[in-house]
C-alpha cells in the first residue's frame, strides 16, 4: 500500500511540474474563465437549428428571443418582396404572419409558433386580469394500477399527488432533461483520463519505465499508484457535480464509481498498444465515442424498456426523477464494468514490460502478442478456459453495442446483423488464444487442439452462465437476448455446438493454408446458421 | 520531387500504413448513423408531431360527456381517438378495462375560471406522453376561452410543418460530419509535430534539404488533406441519401478552411509547448472556447455552414472568405514562431 502511495505522489508531482509553477495559477484561472464563458454560450445557443431561419418583421410584434431566428426589420412592401424573393422565410406584419407554400417557409412557421405563443401569453398575462388571461385550470390526478386494493375498492387514486396546472404556463415534463444532466458526469471522467494515459506515455518515451520496473515495486503497484490520484480527482468532481445539481452524493458516487473504473481500464490499454502518437488520438477518440454511446443511448430509454439498465446513467436518471431502484438494477450495469476493470488490470500487470512496450508492429500482431503473453505464463489447461471466462464481459458489452447499433437497420436486418456479428465476436474470442499459442508453437498436435478447444468452449460457457445467473435473467426479457446469451441450463447441445464451431476454426487454421480471418469467418457462418435455426425453431 | 511533397507523402503513408485512420472514419460513420437512429428513436418518444403522426390514432382518450366537452373536439382535431363516456365512474371503469389511456372529465365553472379534471396513469412514461400530446388541445381550448372573455390574443392560428428533422439534419448532422474531421486534424497535427520533439528526431528531419517552415507546412497540409478527403466523402454520401445541400462548393471550402484553422492553431501550440500532453489539453480548451466565442460574436462556423447548406440568401462566399482571412492571420505567427525551433 505504501508503495502505491509513493507512486501516486510521484504522479501528482509530475502533473505539477508539467503545468509549471508560477504560470499554473494563471492557467487555472484562465481555464475556469474560459470554461465558464463556453458553458454559458453553449447553453444559450446549443438549441437545435441555431440561426436557420430569416424572419422579416414590421409593425407591433413582440420580441423574438430564440436563437433559431435571425430578425430583419423591414417595411410592409419590402417584407412582401423579400418573402416572394425567398430572401426571408416568414414575414410578420403586426398580428399577421405571411409565409410561402414551400417546406422551408412552413418549417419556419412551425418553429415560430412555439416562440410567438410564449411571448403572446406573457403579453396577455400583463395586460388582462388573471381570470381573463388564464381562464383554464387542469387538475391532474394519477390513477393507480388496476387491481390495486385501495380501502376495499379495486380502483382509486395512485400514490402520486394531484396537481393543478395552467396549460399555457406549464410545459409538459421533458423526459430528456435528466439524461442531459446525467451526461455532465461523464465529462470529468473522460477529460481526466487523458492525463492518466499521458503519464504512461511519458515513462515510455523517456525510458524511465525500465528504471521503475527494476525498483522493488510490482507492475500492479505501479498501475494502481498512477491511477489513484486521477480516480480520486474524478470522484471529487463527481461529488462536486452531485452537490451542484442537488443529487445524492453517495448514490452518485456509487453509481459512477464502476463507470469511472471502466473508463480508466480502457485508457490503461492505450499506452500499452500505441505505436505512434496518432494512434493515441484515434484510440482515445474511439474509446470516448463508444463509451459515451454505450452509456448515453440506453439511458434515453429509461422507464421505457428494461434494456436501458445496461447503462449506469439510467440509474442516475431515475435518481433525478425521484424513482427508486434496487440492488439488481445497480449490479446489472456495474458488474460487467467492474469485471472489465479487473481484466484490464490483470492484462496491464502482465504486459507492462520493456519488451512488449517498445517496438513497432502492426496493431493486430501486437494484440496477438499480448494475448500470447497473457496466456503463456501459467499452465495452459488453466489459462485457456480462464481466458474465455474473463473475456465474457467484453463480449457481452460488444454484443450490447452491436444490438444498439443494428437497431437503426430495418427490422429483419437488425436480427440478422446482430446474430452474425455476435457469432463473429464469439468465435474470435474462443479461438484466438489457441491460435496464438499454435503460432508460438505451444500447441502442436491435433489432440491438443481438440482438448484446448474444448477447454476454451467450456470456460466460455461457464462464464456465460454465470453472467446469466447473476443478472441477465433477472432484468431482460427480450427474446433476442436469450439467443445471444443463452437461456436455461440445458447445457449439452449448445456446448457441443460451440465446441464444433471452435474446432472448425482452429483446425482450419492449423491444417489448411487459410488465414485466421478466413477461418473465423467460416466458423461464424456455421454458428450464425445454427443460431438462425434456433430462432426459427422458437417461433 | 520536392522535400515538401516527400514529407506530405511520408505522413499520409504512415497514416494509411497504421490503419488507425479507419477508426476515425468508423467513428464518424457510427456517430452519423447512431445519432440519426438515436434521433429518430427519441422522436418516437419525445416529439409530439412524430408521436401523433405515427400513433395518434392509437392514443385513446376517454372523454366524459363529449357533446358539451369542447376539449374533446380539440383532441379529435389533433388525430387522437376520443372514447365517449357518460359519467366519470364509467370512464374510470373503462380506464381499468384498458379502453382509454387517460380520462378528460367534464369542465366545471369555478368563479369564472374553467376547471377540468384530467386522469392519467401512474406510469411516468405514459403519463408524460399523454401530457405532451394533450398540451396543444389544452392550449387551444384555453385560447378559445380567452376569446370568449374578450381577450385579444394573436398568432393562435400558426400551423406550418414539423421542423425538427430539418433542423437536425442541417444544424447537427451536417456540421458534425464536416467539422469532426477538422477537429481530428488539429489533434493529428499536434501528434505529428510533438512526436518529432519528444523522440528527438526533429534535428535529423531538419538536416534534410528543407526549411523548418517547409517541414511544418508539409505536416499541416497532410492532416488537412486527410480531413478534406473525409469531408468530400460525407458530402457525397449525404447527397446519395437525398439530402439537398446548396452551395456545395462553399460548404466544402468552409470545411477546408476550418480544418486549416484547427490544424494551424494546434501546430502553433505544439511548436510552443513541444509536448503532446499539454498541447492536446490546450488544444481541447481552445476548441471549446473558440466554439463558444464564435457563437457569442455571431460568426459561428457551425451556423454559417448550416445556412450555406440550406441556401440562405444572406450567407455566401464572402462569409467564407472572412474565415480564410482569419486562417491567414493565424498562419503568419506560426511561421514566425517556428523559426525558433532551429535557433
Amino acid at each position: 500500500m505504501n508503495k502505491i502511495l509513493v507512486i501516486a505522489w510521484r504522479e501528482v508531482t509530475r502533473i505539477r511540474k508539467q503545468f509549471g509553477s508560477g504560470a499554473s495559477l494563471l492557467v487555472v484561472l484562465a481555464f475556469l474563465i474560459l470554461l465558464g464563458i463556453s458553458a454559458f454560450a453553449l447553453w444559450n445557443t446549443l438549441s437545435l437549428g441555431s440561426g436557420l431561419y430569416q424572419i422579416g418583421v414590421s409593425g407591433n410584434v413582440p420580441p423574438i428571443r430564440d436563437s433559431r431566428f435571425v430578425i430583419i426589420k423591414v417595411d410592409v412592401e419590402e417584407g412582401k418582396t423579400l418573402l416572394e424573393g425567398h430572401r426571408i422565410d416568414v414575414f410578420i406584419n403586426g398580428s399577421q404572419v405571411l409565409s410561402r407554400q414551400d417546406s422551408k417557409s412552413q418549417y419556419a412557421v412551425r418553429a415560430l409558433k412555439q416562440t410567438m405563443e410564449k411571448e403572446e401569453v406573457e403579453r396577455v398575462g400583463n395586460a388582462y386580469p388573471e381570470s381573463d388571461a388564464f381562464p383554464l385550470r387542469a387538475r391532474l390526478t394519477y390513477l393507480g394500477a388496476a387491481g390495486q386494493t385501495n380501502g376495499g375498492s379495486t380502483t382509486g387514486q395512485g400514490t402520486r399527488p394531484e396537481e393543478t396546472i395552467i396549460p399555457s404556463l406549464t410545459p409538459p415534463p421533458l423526459p430528456f432533461q435528466q439524461v442531459l444532466v446525467a451526461l455532465i458526469y461523464l465529462l470529468p471522467i473522460t477529460f481526466i483520463s487523458i492525463f492518466f494515459t499521458s503519464s504512461f506515455m511519458d515513462e515510455k518515451i523517456n525510458r524511465r519505465l525500465t528504471v521503475l520496473l527494476s525498483a522493488p515495486v510490482t507492475p500492479f503497484q505501479i498501475i494502481l499508484g498512477k491511477m489513484l490520484p486521477y480516480v480520486i480527482f474524478t470522484l471529487a468532481a463527481i461529488a462536486f457535480i452531485a452537490v451542484q445539481t442537488k443529487g445524492n452524493v453517495l448514490i452518485m458516487l456509487a453509481i459512477f464509481l464502476p463507470t469511472t473504473l471502466f473508463i480508466f481500464a480502457i485508457y490503461l490499454m492505450v499506452p500499452l498498444f500505441y505505436r505512434t502518437f496518432k494512434d493515441v488520438t484515434f484510440i482515445a477518440m474511439l474509446v470516448t465515442t463508444l463509451t459515451t454511446a454505450y452509456v448515453v443511448f440506453p439511458a434515453m430509454f429509461t422507464d421505457v424498456t428494461d434494456l436501458s439498465f445496461i447503462s449506469p446513467l439510467t440509474l442516475a436518471v431515475k435518481m433525478y426523477r425521484g424513482e427508486p431502484f434496487g440492488w439488481r438494477e445497480y449490479l446489472f450495469p456495474s458488474l460487467p464494468m467492474a469485471a472489465i476493470f479487473g481484466f484490464s488490470i490483470y492484462a496491464g500487470t502482465h504486459l507492462l514490460n520493456e519488451e512488449f512496450l517498445i517496438g513497432y508492429k502492426p496493431i493486430s500482431r501486437k494484440i496477438g502478442d499480448a494475448i500470447y503473453l497473457l496466456m503463456s505464463h501459467t499452465k495452459l489447461y488453466l489459462s485457456v478456459p480462464l481466458w474465455s471466462v474473463l473475456v465474457i464481459p467484453i463480449v457481452y458489452m460488444a454484443q450490447i453495442i452491436i444490438l444498439a447499433f443494428a437497431a437503426d437497420l430495418p427490422l429483419g436486418l437488425t436480427l440478422g446483423v446482430t446474430l452474425f456479428v455476435s457469432a463473429f465476436v464469439e468465435e474470435t474470442v474462443k479461438s484466438i488464444g489457441i491460435v496464438m499459442l499454435m503460432d508460438h508453437g505451444r500447441i502442436k498436435s491435433d489432440r491438443e487442439i481438440l482438448w484446448y478447444a474444448f477447454l476454451s468452449v467450456l470456460g466460455f460457457f461457464i462464464g456465460e452462465k454465470l453472467l446469466v445467473l447473476i443478472s441477465l435473467r433477472v432484468v431482460l426479457q427480450a427474446s433476442i437476448s436469450s439467443i445471444l446469451f443463452g437461456t436455461g441450463l440445458l447445457l449439452f447441445l449448445p456446448l457441443i455446438a460451440h465446441f464444433t464451431f471452435t474446432t472448425i476454426v482452429t483446425l482450419l487454421k492449423a491444417k489448411t493454408k487459410l488465414s485466421y480471418a478466413a477461418a473465423v469467418s467460416l466458423g461464424t457462418v456455421v454458428h450464425f446458421l445454427y443460431n438462425w435455426y434456433l430462432l426459427g425453431g422458437l417461433q | 520531387m520536392t522535400p515538401f511533397w516527400a514529407i506530405v507523402k511520408r505522413e499520409l503513408w504512415t497514416v494509411i500504413r497504421d490503419r488507425t485512420i479507419l477508426i476515425s472514419i468508423l467513428i464518424q460513420f457510427f456517430i452519423a448513423s447512431f445519432s440519426s437512429g438515436l434521433f429518430l428513436g427519441m422522436l418516437q418518444l419525445y416529439d409530439v408531431d412524430t408521436i401523433l403522426r405515427y400513433s395518434g390514432g392509437f392514443i385513446r382518450i376517454g372523454v366524459v360527456n363529449p357533446v358539451e366537452n369542447q376539449l374533446g373536439a380539440f383532441i379529435t382535431k389533433h388525430g387522437m381517438t376520443v372514447i365517449p363516456f357518460e359519467t366519470l365512474e364509467q370512464a374510470e371503469a373503462g380506464f381499468y378495462r384498458g379502453e382509454a389511456v387517460a380520462i378528460v372529465d367534464a369542465p366545471e365553472d369555478a368563479d369564472g375560471i374553467t376547471e377540468i379534471g384530467i386522469y392519467l396513469p401512474e406510469s411516468n412514461t405514459i403519463s408524460s406522453i399523454v401530457r405532451m400530446v394533450i398540451q396543444e388541445p389544452l392550449k387551444e381550448y384555453e385560447n378559445d376561452l380567452r376569446i370568449q372573455k374578450g381577450v385579444d390574443i394573436r398568432y393562435t392560428d400558426l400551423q406550418g410543418e414539423p421542423s425538427t428533422s430539418f433542423e437536425f439534419v442541417y444544424s447537427v448532422l451536417l456540421p458534425l460530419l464536416m467539422f469532426f474531421p477538422a477537429f481530428v486534424a488539429g489533434s493529428l497535427s499536434i501528434d505529428s509535430l510533438t512526436e518529432e520533439f519528444e523522440n528527438n528526431t526533429m534535428e535529423t528531419l531538419l538536416s534534410a534539404p528543407l526549411t523548418v517552415n517547409g517541414m511544418i507546412d508539409a505536416k499541416v497540409s497532410s492532416v488537412v488533406i486527410l480531413a478534406v478527403a473525409q469531408c468530400g466523402l460525407w458530402l457525397g454520401l449525404l447527397k446519395l441519401n437525398g439530402i439537398v445541400i446548396q452551395n456545395t462548393i462553399w460548404v466544402f471550402l468552409l470545411a477546408l478552411i476550418v480544418s486549416g484553422i484547427t490544424s494551424v492553431s494546434a501546430a502553433l501550440g505544439a511548436v510552443l509547448l513541444r509536448d503532446r500532453e499539454r498541447s492536446q489539453f490546450i488544444y481541447a480548451l481552445m476548441l471549446l472556447t473558440a466554439i463558444a466565442l464564435s457563437n457569442l460574436l455571431n460568426v459561428s462556423p457551425i451556423t454559417i455552414l448550416s445556412r450555406l447548406a440550406i441556401g440562405d440568401y444572406y450567407t455566401n462566399g464572402w462569409t467564407v472568405t472572412m474565415f480564410a482571412v482569419f486562417l491567414a492571420g493565424l498562419y503568419l505567427p506560426l511561421r514566425k514562431i517556428s523559426r525558433r525551433i532551429t535557433a
